[in-house]
C-alpha cells in the first residue's frame, strides 16, 4: 500500500551510513529490514496486505483508521491533554474570585459530578463520565481549595470502592459496570478523606448556624467568615451543600460497611443507607432554591445535569479519550439530574432489600431472591455450602459434618451450586447462555451420583448401619441434583422469553417443552419430599408438628401444588398453538431453507446434549401435536382448570405476597385464555375473519391469546 | 469467539421510486471497481464504523459470498458475507447488509441474502449465523422468514449501546458428509494460494 512505500522510503532517505548488521548475541545480529520492506511495498498490488499468521477478523476488525472522527476516538477531544486544558483556563481554581459564583459552580460540579457517578453505574466508561472532571485527574490542584478538594476526594475514593466491590464479586461483565480504570487517578484515601470531609461538613453548619443567628448571637462565633458573600443566599447554599457532603459520607459508609466479611456491616449498612436517602431527598429539595438563584435560566430543560440547570465548569468528555482502549469511540449520554437522584434512590432501595435479607441459608429463599454473597466458598462467608444443600435435599441437618462431602464428586457438586448462585446474579442474556452451559454439568453429577449409588448398593452384603446411612444420603442428593436439573431447565427457557428470542411461531414448540420440563420438576419434588417424611417417619422421631406432616401426606405438598397451574398453563397453551397451526389459523408460510425441524433443534440443542429430559426429541413433539384440531380441544379447557388451580394454591401462601400475585398473574392468563379458547372452538375454523396474536400483557412468560375479527 | 459487531438493516418505508423488481441486476462481488460502492453504503447505512481491512477482508477472501444489487446502474443494495470453520462446524456468517431507504421493502434483501445462503449451503454450511440490533424490526423480519431464530441475546453488543440478537439458520442434515467439509476447505485454499485464510483452517493445518 502506499503508505507503507513511502514510510520505506522515508527510511532510507537517513543520510548516515549504517553497518549492515550488529550483533547481538547467540549468535544472531540486529538487521536492517528496510531495503526488504522496500522490495516488498514495490511488490505489492492494491488490496494486498502483508500480515502474520494471526491476522483474523477479529485483528483487522481491530485495525482503525487513524484521523478518521468515526474510528479514532482521540480525534475528538477538545485538548491534546490535561494540562493544555488546564493551560486555557478549563478548570480554574478557585472557580471564580467572586465568592458567591464561587459556591454555584462547586455545587453545579458537585451535581453533575452525581449524574456522571450514575451513568458510569449504568455502563458507560469511568474515563468518559465520572472522570470526565478535570479537577478529579489533578488531585493536587484543588488542595487550597477546601469544600472542592473534600468533594473530589472522597469521589474519588467512592470510584474505587464501588470498582472493588463489584470485582470481587465477579458476577460483572463489562457491559454492565466498567470496573477499567485505565491509568485514572483512582486514589483510595479510606480514613483521610472521610476527616477530611468531616471538617469541611463542620465548618459548613458552623457557617448555617451563623446565619440563622439574630445578629446578637453572632459575636460567640469568632474568626467565621459566611460561606459566600449574599447573605440572602447564605442559608439556601449552605444547605444545599451540607446535604451533598452528608450523601458523600453516608454512601462511602455503605460501601465501607457492605465490604466487610459475613454480612457483619449489613445492619449498619442499613443505617447508613436510610441516611443517604434522607440527604437525597434534602438534596432533590435544593433545587429549587438553586434555580431561582440561576440567573442565565436559558439552560434549563428536561436534559439538564445540575439542580441550578446551569453547565458546571471544569467537565470535558472528550479530555481521557486518549487513555481509553483503541477502540472507536462509544457515544455517551450522561444522565439528566432528576433521572441521577432516581437512580441513586432505586440503588440505594435495592440495596437496602439485599441488606435486610434474612440469612438463614436455605437455597430455595436465595434462588428466589437472586442474590448472594459468596465469601471464602462459603454462604455469606458463614455456612458451608455442603450444609446448604443437605437443607435443600431435605435431610436432617445432623449430617451436615457428614464425611461423604469429602467424596469427589460431592465437592464439584458443591463448585457447581456456588457457580449456579453466582451464574443468577448476572444479567439475564448472560445468565440464559450460562445456565445452558451448565445444564452438561448438572448432568455428569447427575451420573456420577448414581454410580456412586449402585456401588454403595452392589456393596450390600454385610450392611452396616452407616453404609445405610450413605446410601440414603446419595439417594436423596440425588433426586435433588435431578430436581435442581430441571429447575434450571425450565429457567433457561422461561429467560428466553424475557430476552424476546422466541417468535411466535415457534411459541407452541417451547411451550411444550416447558410442559415437560415443568412435569418432571413437579415429580423430582414430589419425589423428593415423600422421601422426607419416609425418612421422618421409620425413624419413628415423632415430634410436635408429625400430626401435621401426616395430614399433608395425604394431599401434595404445597411447592408441588405450586407448579400445577404453570403446567396446566403450559399444555394448553401448546394445545391451543397447535390446533392454531393446525387449522392454518396463524399466517405462516414454509422458510425456503429449513423447517420446524431445525429450529427445534436449535432452540432445545443444550437440554437435548444434557438429556433434559431423556428421551424426548422432534418426533415426540410432533407426535402430540399434530392431531390438535379444536374439534378435540372442545372436550377439554386446561384453561379452567389452570385458574381453578391458581385460585386454591393462594392459599397455601397466606403470607408471601410475591407468591399471590404470581398466582394472580397466572390466574389472569389463564382465564383471558380460556374465553379466546372457548371462542376459538366455537368459531374457529367457520369463521377466516378471526385473526389471533399473542402479548405478554400479564405475565412475562405466559402469553394471552388475543382474538379479533379483521 | 466472533469479534465482529456487525448490523443488517431492511425497514419499511413509505416514498418509494417507482420501479419493477425486474429492473434490478444483482451481480456477485466482481473486484476492486465494486469495493467503494460497497463502502459507501455500509459507511452510510450501519451504525458501526469499519476500517478497509475489515471491507477486504471479507470480500477477497469470500468474494462469491458477496453480492450487489443495482438499478438502472446505481448501486442500492449489498451483502457482504464470510464463511470458514467454527468449534467444529462450517458455518456461514453474514457480514453486512444493506438496502438503501427508497429501494426497501420490495424483496431486495431477501434475494440479496438468499443468494448468499446459497452459495453458503452449496459450499458445505451446516448452519449460518448473523447479528442484528434488537431494534431493528425489519431485519428481524426478514431472518425470521428465512427460517432464522434468535439463539442469544448479546447484551449491549454495539459501539451505540444496543442489544443485538445472534440469529442462526441451521440446514437440514439428514446425515453428516465430512467429505463435504474438506471439499469446502479445499475450495478456499485454493481459490487464494498466495493470501491463505490462515484462522479459517487451523483444524486442517492441525490434522496434517
Amino acid at each position: 500500500m502506499d503508505e507503507r512505500r513511502a514510510a520505506a522510503a522515508a527510511m532510507d532517505r537517513h543520510d548516515h551510513p549504517r553497518p549492515s548488521s550488529i550483533p547481538s548475541g547467540d549468535g544472531s545480529v540486529w538487521a536492517d529490514v528496510s531495503p526488504l520492506l522496500e522490495a516488498a511495498c514495490a511488490d505489492l498490488q492494491e488490496g494486498e496486505l502483508i500480515h502474520g499468521d494471526n491476522f483474523n477478523l477479529f485483528a483487522a476488525m481491530s485495525a482503525l483508521e487513524i484521523m478518521d472522527p468515526k474510528m479514532d476516538s482521540g480525534m475528538v477531544s477538545r485538548y491534546y491533554s490535561v494540562d493544555e486544558a488546564i493551560e486555557n483556563g478549563a478548570a480554574p481554581v478557585p472557580i471564580s474570585f467572586d465568592k458567591t459564583v464561587d459556591v454555584q459552580c462547586t455545587i453545579d460540579i458537585m451535581d453533575h459530578l452525581l449524574a456522571c457517578e450514575a451513568t458510569w453505574h449504568k455502563g458507560h466508561s469511568l474515563a468518559q463520565t465520572v472522570f470526565s472532571c478535570i479537577y478529579l485527574l489533578r488531585p493536587e490542584r484543588t488542595s487550597s481549595h477546601a469544600l472542592l478538594h473534600s468533594y473530589c476526594r472522597i469521589i474519588r475514593a467512592t470510584c474505587k470502592a464501588v470498582v472493588s466491590v463489584v470485582s470481587d464479586a465477579r458476577t460483572h461483565e463489562e457491559e454492565d459496570l466498567f470496573t477499567m480504570a485505565y491509568g485514572l487517578p483512582l486514589i483510595g484515601e479510606d480514613e483521610k478523606c472521610l476527616s477530611m470531609l468531616n471538617a469541611v461538613e463542620e465548618t459548613i453548619a458552623r457557617q448555617l448556624r451563623a446565619c440563622k443567628a439574630p445578629l446578637l448571637g453572632r459575636k460567640v462565633i469568632e474568626d467565621l467568615e459566611p460561606l459566600q458573600n449574599n447573605p440572602a443566599l447564605e442559608e439556601g447554599y449552605c444547605k444545599a451543600i451540607l446535604c451533598r457532603l452528608r450523601f458523600r459520607k453516608h454512601f462511602y459508609h455503605v460501601l465501607m460497611c457492605l465490604k466487610r466479611p459475613q454480612g457483619r456491616g449489613l445492619q449498619l449498612a442499613r443505617k447508613h443507607i436510610s441516611s443517604c436517602l434522607s440527604e437525597l431527598e434534602l438534596i432533590r429539595k435544593s433545587t429549587e432554591v438553586l434555580q431561582s438563584n440561576n440567573n442565565e435560566t436559558h439552560n434549563c430543560g428536561e436534559d439538564k445535569t445540575t439542580a441550578s440547570g446551569c453547565r458546571p465548569v471544569g467537565f470535558d468528555a472528550s479530555i481521557n479519550t486518549r487513555l481509553s482502549a483503541p477502540t472507536p469511540p462509544r457515544s455517551i449520554k450522561i444522565l439528566s439530574w432528576s433521572e441521577a437522584i432516581d437512580y441513586f434512590v432505586k440503588l440505594l432501595h435495592d440495596l437496602d432489600t439485599i441488606c435486610s435479607f434474612s440469612l438463614d441459608a436455605s437455597l430455595e429463599g436465595i434462588l428466589q431472591f437472586m442474590t448472594l454473597l459468596i465469601q471464602d466458598g462459603k454462604l455469606y462467608g458463614r455456612d458451608p455450602i455442603f450444609a446448604v444443600i443437605i437443607k435443600a435435599a431435605g435431610l436432617p441437618e445432623i449430617l451436615r459434618n457428614h464425611d461423604i462431602q469429602n467424596g469427589e464428586c460431592l465437592v464439584q457438586l458443591v463448585q457447581l451450586v456456588i457457580n449456579l448462585l453466582k451464574i443468577l446474579s448476572t444479567n439475564a442474556a448472560w445468565q440464559r447462555r450460562k445456565l445452558g452451559k451448565i445444564l452438561q454439568d448438572w448432568r455428569v453429577i447427575h451420573i456420577q451420583l448414581e454410580l456412586a449409588l449402585r456401588q454403595e448398593i452392589g456393596e450390600e452384603s454385610g450392611l452396616s448401619a452407616d453404609q445405610n446411612g450413605r446410601r440414603d444420603i446419595l439417594r436423596q442428593i440425588l433426586v435433588w441434583v435431578e430436581e435442581q436439573t430441571f429447575w434450571i431447565a425450565s429457567r433457561f427457557l422461561m429467560l428466553g422469553f424475557e430476552l424476546e428470542l422466541y417468535s411466535p411461531s415457534e411459541y407452541c414448540m417451547v411451550y411444550w417443552y416447558i410442559y415437560v420440563v415443568l412435569v418432571k420438576l413437579a415429580e423430582r419434588m414430589h419425589h423428593k419430599l415423600s422421601f422426607t417424611n419416609a425418612t421422618a417417619k421409620s425413624k419413628g422421631k415423632k415430634k410436635k408438628g408429625s400430626t401435621k406432616d401426616m395430614s399433608r401426606d395425604i394431599q401434595m405438598p404445597a411447592s408441588v401444588l405450586f407448579l400445577q397451574p404453570y403446567i396446566c398453563l403450559a399444555e394448553g397453551l401448546t394445545m391451543m398453538l397447535a390446533a392454531l397451526r393446525n387449522e392454518r389459523m396463524l399466517s405462516q408460510s414454509p422458510s425456503p431453507f429449513n423447517s420446524d425441524h431445525e429450529r427445534f433443534i436449535q432452540h432445545f440443542e443444550l437440554l437435548q446434549k444434557a438429556g433434559v429430559p431423556d428421551h424426548i426429541s422432534y418426533q415426540s413433539f410432533e407426535e402430540s401435536t399434530k392431531n390438535v384440531r379444536f374439534s378435540t380441544l372442545v372436550m377439554y379447557n386446561y384453561f379452567k382448570d389452570a385458574q381453578r388451580m391458581a385460585k386454591e394454591v393462594k392459599n397455601s401462601f397466606p403470607n408471601d405476597p410475591e407468591r399471590q400475585s404470581e398466582l394472580r398473574r397466572i390466574e389472569q392468563v389463564a382465564e383471558h385464555n380460556s374465553v379466546a379458547l372457548t371462542v376459538l372452538c366455537r368459531l374457529g375454523s367457520l369463521d377466516s375473519s378471526l385473526k389471533v396474536s399473542f402479548d405478554f400483557s400479564h405475565h412475562p412468560y405466559f402469553a394471552t391469546a388475543v382474538v379479533k375479527r379483521s | 469467539m466472533e469479534a465482529a459487531t456487525i448490523g443488517a438493516e431492511e425497514e419499511e418505508e413509505e416514498k418509494k421510486p417507482e420501479f419493477d423488481p425486474s429492473e434490478i441486476e444483482y451481480a456477485s462481488y466482481g473486484g476492486e471497481h465494486h469495493l467503494p460502492l460497497i463502502m459507501s453504503l455500509v459507511d452510510h447505512e450501519l451504525s458501526e464504523p469499519y476500517s478497509i481491512f475489515t471491507y477486504r477482508y471479507f470480500v477477497y477472501l469470500w468474494p462469491q459470498l458477496s453480492f450487489l444489487a443495482f438499478h438502472k446502474g446505481k448501486c442500492v443494495g449489498t451483502v457482504v458475507c464470510k464463511m470458514g470453520e467454527h468449534r467444529s462446524t462450517y458455518r456461514g456468517y453474514i457480514a453486512m447488509l444493506v438496502v438503501i431507504k427508497p429501494y426497501r421493502g420490495k424483496g431486495i434483501a431477501t434475494e440479496l441474502v438468499s443468494r448468499s445462503i446459497r452459495v453458503m449451503k452449496e459450499s458445505g454450511c451446516e448452519e449460518v449465523t448473523l447479528e442484528a440490533e434488537v431494534t431493528n424490526k425489519g431485519a428481524l423480519a426478514l431472518y425470521g422468514r428465512l427460517g432464522f431464530i434468535r439463539a442469544k441475546r448479546l447484551f449491549r453488543y454495539y459501539l451505540n449501546g444496543v442489544d443485538a440478537f445472534r440469529l442462526k439458520l441451521l440446514f437440514p442434515q439428514p446425515e453428516l458428509h465430512p467429505s463435504l467439509v474438506m471439499m469446502a476447505h479445499d475450495d478456499t485454499s485454493q481459490r487464494h494460494p498466495t493470501k491463505r485464510p490462515l484462522e479459517e483452517i487451523p483444524e486442517q493445518e492441525e490434522s496434517f
